[in-house]
């Protein structure tokens, strides 16, 4: 089982004595060179934007809104990513975070719950969506695409009659006290005494933070990440080594909702309301964003902060061509092409690093 | 083990409750960013004026402003303009689009959003950091509006005159049926309030079949939709009010097609549907006054932020015009459409803006 979060494990692959410059190369796990590769790729495209623009530079107009997308964005991904671990995929991930904005938005509209406990109602339906979608799964043996797909058919009826009927404007628009703080204070308006953050972090991507402690700690340092890893990675072995696997698969799904309501409902705040439009555009980069942080699309392998710099990459490549002024036909077929070649270059990072590792032996 | 695993689900729900509490209680100043002093701003030359146009996506609709932008540089003399259609519908990217915009320059902006719930903020952010700003083709929902003024098509009324053009060519009877776009947005909830509104006043003479929604995607979904629809009840239809793009275009060849009795009234002037005026198979379209939005929008944008005028009731909404185009007016719409456009321009000089 390979998680990339086990970092600091001692290496598979010792190299033979008399070449110590191999050793060090090879005492990095292949997840870790990948993601190394991501963030030099990020750091070379924000340098490459900036020097073509400095409008790319600027904290509140460009930084603060891109910082805002990646933690938005990053969340969907580990929603996605909680799916992958189990070797499954959720595609109803964006109707997911449509189900739990919908239950904030009636938590703050029809019974005036205040912003945190109306957060909570949300991620409990999210869970519990998700969870059902995880216990059909296992329950019925059908795949995950399949049950997802209608999952996600079935919700989208659902939120639609939901708005319509409990709203005139297709939107729940009111906001709680703290909402509109969330979406416009940076960690400058984060005081400690007279000390205080920067103007450029958004205070939202302290959810983020927060999402990616709680799922890398499930990963990396508990027995049920590991567990639900082993399922991702053999479900066969996993049961014939005594792991409930219907309950890893439900929990993993269910983890996978809850992080989709947290995801509708920074959507919802960025946005200034729930509508039932939130998560539309979820799908495509919930799978971007684990994918190019070296999550496995057939399941045991995760990266907690892959996710966050496949996102990263994703965005800054978009907010990058944005500022360049890339006209609409162009756009999509730019970040195609930059995407191709960071995975191909990530591609043939590998294979010379293993033609290397054949010779020296 | 169980237990080792209960005490770190402990410890991670302390953390995030901590994390929680500094951060629900830290947020003691304003937002950072806000740069917007509420006085009037000082007089600047037309040629400081930097206009950006931002739809919410790429459609037909939007297509003159992209040429009256350059019409409308030359006649007041701005800095530069700009027409991005690059927000894909997604009302993140565009916030993201205003900005990076804001970041190049840009200081005066008129938007279609692509969300009218969420628009306000978007607008509210704008305004803070000192731009100009106007709602332009849809006005946000709710009644408020933070934009400086709304020059929009009142979507209600476009709708209720559409349905009343279509009662009408059906002879004041008979069944009709609405086909429209996204469910989920507001203005198709106007849209359908004013239709809805038209047959009430028929008293029971119209009966309204059904609403068709969620067709407006691209012209196949259009086209399946019709098509469904006329196996299913084509008999019993005599009129089809599209208050949306695609079902119009593909009703209209779906009923010139099957050579059916049925009245459409479509929207907008696409030239497919003035063709399917010109040969009777569509009763009338609505058609709304892009033109004008634009022009009158850049002129009144380019007076706010050079501090030449001021908006008398910041948030006022101003209707552009809807016009209903029948084979007798085919050919004479236009000029009524530029007519509106110049009243538009007196109006925004005399009442809705004042100027020192």
């Amino acid at each position: 089982m390979n998680t990339t979060e086990q970092v600091g494990q001692p290496g598979t692959d010792r190299p033979p004595p008399g070449r110590p410059w191999t050793v060090r190369s090879h005492r990095l796990p292949p997840g870790s060179i990948q993601r190394l590769g991501l963030l030099a790729i990020i750091a070379v495209l924000v340098f490459a934007f900036g020097s073509a623009r400095s409008s790319f530079y600027n904290q509140q107009l460009t930084v603060f809104p891109l910082l805002r997308d990646i933690a938005t964005f990053t969340v969907v991904g580990l929603s996605q990513m909680a799916a992958l671990s189990v070797g499954h995929m959720n595609l109803a991930v964006g109707r997911m975070a449509a189900f739990s904005a919908m239950f904030m938005g009636l938590a703050y509209q029809d019974w005036h719950l205040p912003l945190y406990p109306g957060l909570a109602v949300g991620l409990a339906a999210g869970a519990a969506i998700g969870s059902l979608t995880g216990w059909i799964i296992s329950a019925t043996g059908v795949n995950s695409f399949v049950v997802t797909l209608a999952m996600d058919f079935a919700l989208l009826g659902l939120v639609s009659l939901v708005y319509s009927q409990f709203s005139t404007t297709a939107a729940f628009t009111t906001q709680p006290a703290g909402m509109d703080g969330l979406r416009t204070y940076s960690l400058a308006d984060l005081c400690a005494g007279n000390v205080c953050g920067s103007p450029a972090i958004p205070q939202i991507l302290l959810f983020t933070g927060l999402a990616m402690l709680v799922v890398g700690y499930l990963y990396a340092r508990t027995r049920v990440g590991r567990e639900l890893l082993l399922v991702g990675s053999n479900i066969r072995a996993a049961r014939l080594s005594g792991i409930p696997d219907r309950r890893r698969v439900i929990l993993a799904h269910g983890l996978s909702g809850t992080l989709a309501g947290l995801a509708g409902f920074m959507l919802a705040v960025t946005s200034g309301s729930f509508t039932a439009g939130i998560g539309s555009q979820f799908m495509i980069p919930s799978f971007l964003g684990p994918i190019l942080g070296g999550t496995l699309l057939t399941g045991g392998v995760v990266s907690v902060v892959g996710t966050l710099l496949g996102t990263a990459l994703v965005q800054v490549i978009r907010q990058g061509l944005t500022t360049l002024g890339v006209g609409l036909e162009s756009l999509d077929v730019y970040l195609g092409v930059i995407l191709l070649l960071t995975l191909s270059a990530g591609r043939i990072g590998s294979v010379v690093s293993h033609r290397r590792a054949v010779k020296t032996r | 083990m169980k237990r080792s695993f209960a005490r770190r689900a402990q410890l991670i729900a302390g953390v995030a409750v901590l994390v929680m509490t500094a951060v629900a209680g830290c947020s003691t100043r304003g937002a950072s960013g806000t740069t917007g002093t509420g006085d009037a701003p000082k007089k600047s030359s037309p040629s400081t004026v930097r206009v950006a146009l931002v739809p919410g996506g790429a459609h037909p609709y939007f297509q003159p402003w992209k040429a009256t932008m350059s019409k409308a540089k030359a006649d007041f003399g701005l800095g530069a303009v700009t027409f991005n259609e690059t927000a894909e519908w997604d009302q993140a990217k565009q916030n993201n689009l205003l900005t990076s915009l804001a970041a190049q320059g840009y200081n005066a902006f008129g938007i279609f959003g692509v969300s009218p719930t969420d628009i306000n903020s978007t607008f509210s952010d704008l305004k803070s950091k000192g731009f100009a700003v106007a709602s332009l083709g849809s006005c946000p929902a709710g009644g408020a509006d933070k934009a400086d003024f709304c020059l929009s098509t009142d979507v209600e009324l476009a709708a209720y005159r559409a349905a009343q053009a279509d009662i009408k060519a059906m002879g004041g009877h008979g069944t009709l049926v609405h086909l429209t776009g996204n469910n989920v947005d507001s203005n198709t909830q106007r849209r359908i309030a004013g239709v809805k509104k038209a047959v009430a006043e028929t008293n029971g003479q119209v009966k309204l079949l059904t609403t068709v929604t969620d067709i407006d995607t691209d012209v196949q979904t259009a086209q399946k939709a019709v098509s469904d629809l006329l196996t299913a009840h084509g008999s019993a239809i005599n009129g089809i009010v599209s208050t949306a793009y695609n079902p119009a275009v593909a009703a209209a060849a779906a009923v010139k097609r099957g050579n059916l009795p049925i009245k459409i009234v479509a929207i907008d002037d696409d030239p497919k549907i003035l063709a399917g005026i010109g040969d009777g198979s569509v009763a009338a379209t609505v058609t709304q006054n892009p033109v004008g939005q634009a022009y009158v929008g850049s002129w009144a944008l380019t007076q706010i932020q050079s501090g030449a005028c001021q908006v008398r009731t910041p948030g006022v909404v101003v209707d552009s015009g809807s016009f209903v185009v029948t084979r007798g007016s085919v050919a004479t719409y236009d000029q009524e459409r530029q007519a509106k456009t110049k009243e538009l321009l007196s109006s925004f000089k005399s009442t809705v803006l004042s100027c020192s």
